[in-house]
């Protein structure tokens, strides 16, 4: 998090980590397509020319609190390939939050786990804290065959804290579910550590809606959680 | 861990993002197309591109009252510096109504000479970083110019001059500036938006590689500091094998001299079976020092203390010395040993005492493996161009007719302690030794040791030695100790 009282602006930054194919990049694509303009920037993407990420793909999305404080939402992923490991670490710098992408697939097992450890050794060397940043694991390709069943991954959920959601990001689903689970995590860390609603007066609810009010949330989960959208309208 | 903030961490500039030799160059053909001028300033108010266009005369006329320069110089104040807002004089463009929502931001400043300036901000992620100034321009629905607010800046204010050199002004309509400056605006973004793509990949490239030499030289210092821990912990090892094995001998001999003295009868007479016990003392003791003097042997040779003495040498002598040193374990075992040297041969260099250790471990072996009525063989050949050693050589096979070696044994037979058969009911005793230390010897000289073998038919064992050894030390190396993480899986 920066949190700049001058300027009156708060930069939250979310990481997309996980192994290579896991479908990061997919996620930010769909969040950048449901997204209106006015709110986000392009989505930046540096690419190989057979499609792999070589840097980092980035997503700006930000809006003005009701207090006039200007908060900016930075979505990152990190190249998955083994050998980019510098540039991984590099871009976990600084992360409010994880979205970890896994490959629901049996076989992705080890590949999940090694990032997994992969992602908690960055997080040291980085100075963050593994048990202070907050993950959300996204089981992602649910629709490919092999992949864990349910209850297998009700168990994976089991084992830690993290908060899981199921995702077949190349349809949109689970995408935004899990940006909002993300983001939730992330505000109530920041919240925990730097008081938003007594310092800036922004509170969970208000930075949840903003960010999800020029999103376009038909058809998902969210549709429950977050009030009914009118298009074009300031919330 | 990565000292510095990164540039991602970092604000965008709007310097860091365009390349102002080639945007100026963009920004000049803007102005040549549309004949209106273009400042770009970043958010600190420096200037990025200043291309003016017709109004230099007309200006410079302006300036040359000192009203007018204070005028002036207000004036572009407000609209280099001054709030991107609706004050300070500045008011929205009058545009028609489909600019209005895409002209978001944008503000008119009138000039106090009749002309006017646009204003639009430069957006980037909700950030204002800088903004694009046109103008000025003669607006087309000025009716009378000059305007009393220039007229008024100096009694001798020349007004028909002044008519005359703003008629190179560009004059159009607000809403066709406003159209040129979206247009500009777009494009702006687009260069922006590449601008940032290389400048944040060129940064965070250069970053990343930054971060991997740091970890590479980390990495490099460990293994350093493991292999010194190594190196130290092997030469322990060795110094403890060395004074382990002579401190084992010494007595040892001492029990084989008394039992020696006892069998010759030198403390009085023994009887037959008294004779048997004593000699079977000392056999035993002649096994263990030899096994002692093996240890021994292989820790120096790891150790690299073997300096091997190469000097001018008989080999046939070499062959027929070995020989008889196994003549009796030959005629006990019962096997038959025959010899195949040439008659005359000429003198090759080498460490005698060393090759006929490696002889006589070769030949204990063969006849160590061969039943009672097998065969063991020693050949020697005359010297002639080795292809193995690419120089002239001479061969020695030991061959026997004994149990083999299986073929995926071949490799490791010559490591040290290695037995084909190491289970404790094993019928061959022995350390594994042997052919550890003639390999490092043979090697030593420059040579090659090989093997074939065919099961329950017998070995071969073939030395190539050259004539003159290469002089090059044996380096051992000790494989790396790899640390393991121990890290549950999360997955």
């Amino acid at each position: 998090m920066q949190l700049n009282h001058a300027q009156r602006e708060l930069t939250v930054k979310i990481v997309y980590y996980g192994p290579g194919l896991s479908g990061k990049t997919t996620n930010l694509q769909m969040v950048h397509q449901r997204t209106s303009p006015e709110v986000r920037g392009r989505l930046l993407t540096v690419e190989t020319h057979d499609d792999r990420t070589l840097f980092f793909d980035l997503l700006p999305v930000f809006f003005s609190t009701a207090n006039g404080f200007k908060v900016k939402v930075k979505l990152f992923t990190v190249p998955g390939q083994v050998i980019h490991n510098a540039t991984r670490r590099i871009v976990l710098q600084g992360a409010d939050a994880v979205a970890f992408i896994a490959d629901s697939r049996r076989a992705a097992a080890a590949e999940n786990n090694a990032y997994w450890k992969n992602l908690v050794e960055n997080m040291k060397e980085n100075n963050l804290d593994p048990a202070q940043v907050p993950v959300v694991i996204q089981y992602n390709k649910r629709d490919l065959p092999d992949t864990k069943t349910d209850a297998e991954i009700e168990e994976t959920r089991k084992k830690g804290k993290e908060p899981v959601v199921g995702a077949i990001a190349i349809r949109g689903i689970g995408v935004l579910e899990t940006l909002y689970a993300v983001l939730q995590s992330a505000f109530r860390s920041l919240e925990a550590r730097a008081g938003l609603t007594k310092n800036i007066g922004l509170g969970e609810r208000e930075f949840l809606t903003q960010v999800f009010a020029n999103i376009d949330v038909t058809g998902t989960e969210l549709e429950r959680i977050l009030p009914p959208r009118t298009p074009g309208a300031r919330p | 861990m990565s000292q510095r903030e990164s540039v991602l961490q970092r604000r965008v500039t709007l310097g860091a993002m365009l390349d102002t030799e080639s945007f100026t160059e963009v920004v000049r053909g803007f102005v040549e197309l549309y004949r209106v001028g273009i400042k770009v300033f970043d958010d600190k108010g420096a200037k990025l591109a200043d291309i003016k266009i017709g109004n230099g005369d007309f200006c410079g006329y302006v300036f040359s009252f000192p009203e007018g320069r204070r005028r002036c110089t207000a004036t572009v104040g407000r609209v280099k510096d001054g709030p991107l807002a609706l004050s300070h004089g500045a008011r929205l463009p009058v545009l028609e109504p489909d600019l209005v929502p895409q002209a978001r931001g944008m503000l008119t400043v009138p000039c106090f000479t009749g002309l006017r300036y646009l204003i639009v901000p430069i957006a980037w992620e909700g950030d204002q970083i800088g903004r694009v100034v046109f103008g000025p321009f003669m607006p087309e629905d000025l009716k009378d110019f000059a305007p009393k607010t220039l007229t008024e800046i100096a009694e001798g204010f020349d007004v028909g001059n002044a008519k005359t050199l703003v008629g190179k002004v560009r004059r159009a309509p607000e809403g066709t500036i406003a159209r040129v400056m979206l247009h500009f605006g777009q494009l702006l973004q687009t260069m922006l938006f590449g601008g940032q793509k290389m400048y944040l990949t060129s940064q965070l490239h250069i970053e990343a590689t930054l971060d991997n030499n740091r970890e590479l030289e980390e990495r490099n210092k460990r293994l350093e500091d493991a292999n010194t821990r190594l190196k130290e912990l092997d030469r322990l090892k060795s110094a403890f094998l060395a004074t382990v094995s002579h401190e084992l001998r010494t007595p040892l001999t001492s029990i084989i001299g008394y039992s020696e003295m006892l069998a010759e009868g030198l403390a009085g007479p023994l009887n037959g079976e008294q004779v048997d016990y004593v000699r079977t003392i000392m056999e035993k003791g002649e096994t263990l020092l030899k096994l002692i003097s093996s240890i021994l042997d292989i820790s120096q040779i790891e150790a690299g203390k073997v300096r091997l003495n190469f000097e001018p040498m008989d080999a046939v002598e070499l062959i027929n010395g070995s020989l008889s040193s196994l003549r009796p374990q030959v005629q006990k075992k019962g096997v038959a040993l025959e010899a195949k040297l040439p008659a005359k041969m000429a003198m090759v260099s080498g460490d005698r005492d060393r090759l006929r250790q490696v002889i006589v471990n070769l030949l204990t072996n063969a006849v160590k493996f061969t039943p009672k009525g097998g065969r063991v063989a020693v050949t020697l050949t005359d010297v002639q161009q080795q292809p193995d050693l690419n120089a002239p050589g001479y061969r020695i096979l030991v061959e026997d007719s004994g149990v083999g070696i299986p073929a995926d044994q071949f490799d490791k037979i010559f490591n040290s302690f290695y037995q084909v058969d190491s289970s404790s009911t094993r019928e061959y005793g022995g350390a594994g030794l042997g052919l550890a230390i003639v390999k490092s010897f043979v090697e030593g000289h420059g040579g090659v040791v090989r093997v074939a073998s065919e099961m329950g038919h017998g070995s071969r064992f073939t030395l190539v030695l050259p004539v003159t050894p290469s002089t090059q030390q044996h380096i051992l190396i000790t494989p790396p100790v790899t640390s393991v993480s121990p890290a549950d899986d999360r997955f």
